[in-house]
């Protein structure tokens, strides 16, 4: 059954928690915690109205969607890889630029965690007395 | 008349410098030259940049400074994204896919919910952002092509 405004539904079950809207394929909502400090982040009021997260919500999903869709015929047929995000979203300014930035800061994060974990296997042994030593 | 490599300085002011001969070369050492002093000001533009910013967010009343961390903190949780995909493509994607989805639908969301709050401003309505704001959002979005659709195939011959 279809219904997006299923207040009357839920009325008597979920009186302690807030009453839950489903899609229209049937899926319980996934990011609506998420969602709302979003909006929030990005100039709304602090309690966005419900049903605006609603509409969000299917938006993103249908982004997401079309996105992996597309990604899927691009390059290898059938995976999705980086590179057909990257070229997916070239002409939209914003998007390309985040992509870039996001996965240039992912790189800079595995560096510095490998040179750190290089680093401690460097110079310091972990001497036997430690408390760290789990053997006792 | 051979040609001749000299310009005729009678019609020209004489105390101007002649142009040198090699002006391709000068280009190149020039290249190099100005590629240094670009790189300079990009790394200087970007340390002014967070200057720039680092002054303006010590400068946030407490609801700005709230709303600032909502706006950086807030991430679409990587587990919901991966699965999303993952259903549609029937194999595994890797951790990059998801970090690039969700980066680019956060990006996404933004462009939405900041035209719609635009619209909701020149309806000189307040408060909390109603559906019509969004889907009017979403209809001028989608002309500008933020918005992928499949729907839509402009047909070219269409007059």
């Amino acid at each position: 059954m279809a219904t997006e405004d299923t207040f009357d539904q839920f009325d008597e079950e979920e009186q302690q928690v807030e009453s839950q809207s489903f899609t229209k394929a049937g899926r319980k909502r996934l990011f609506s915690k998420e969602l709302r400090c979003m909006m929030y982040g990005f100039g709304d009021d602090e309690n966005p109205y419900t049903e605006s997260v609603d509409i969000l919500e299917d938006l993103v999903i249908e982004f997401i969607t079309e996105m992996t869709h597309n990604a899927m015929e691009i390059g290898r047929s059938g995976r999705v890889q980086v590179e057909d995000i990257v070229f997916l979203v070239r002409k939209d300014a914003k998007k390309y630029a985040r992509v870039k930035e996001l996965l240039m800061m992912n790189e800079e994060l595995k560096k510095a965690r490998k040179a750190f974990d290089e680093g401690k296997f460097a110079g310091n042994e972990v001497p036997n007395n430690s408390n760290t030593s789990i053997t006792k | 008349m051979e040609s001749s490599n000299y310009k005729d300085y009678s019609q020209e002011d004489l105390f101007l410098v002649p142009e040198p001969k090699r002006s391709n070369d000068q280009h190149n050492s020039s290249d190099l030259f100005g590629k240094k002093k670009k790189d300079k000001s990009k790394k200087q533009i970007e340390a002014e940049e967070r200057e720039k910013m680092r002054v303006l967010v010590s400068n946030f009343t407490e609801e700005q400074l709230d709303r600032y961390e909502m706006f950086r903190r807030s991430v679409f949780p990587k587990a919901a994204i991966k699965r999303i995909v993952q259903t549609i493509t029937g194999n595994s994607v890797s951790q990059n896919v998801v970090i690039a989805m969700s980066g680019i639908a956060k990006v996404f969301i933004g462009e939405i919910v900041e035209e719609a709050l635009d619209i909701m401003e020149a309806q000189e309505d307040s408060g909390p952002l109603h559906p019509k704001h969004l889907r009017e959002a979403v209809r001028r979005l989608r002309k500008t092509g933020a918005i992928p659709s499949s729907k839509g195939r402009k047909l070219p011959f269409y007059i």
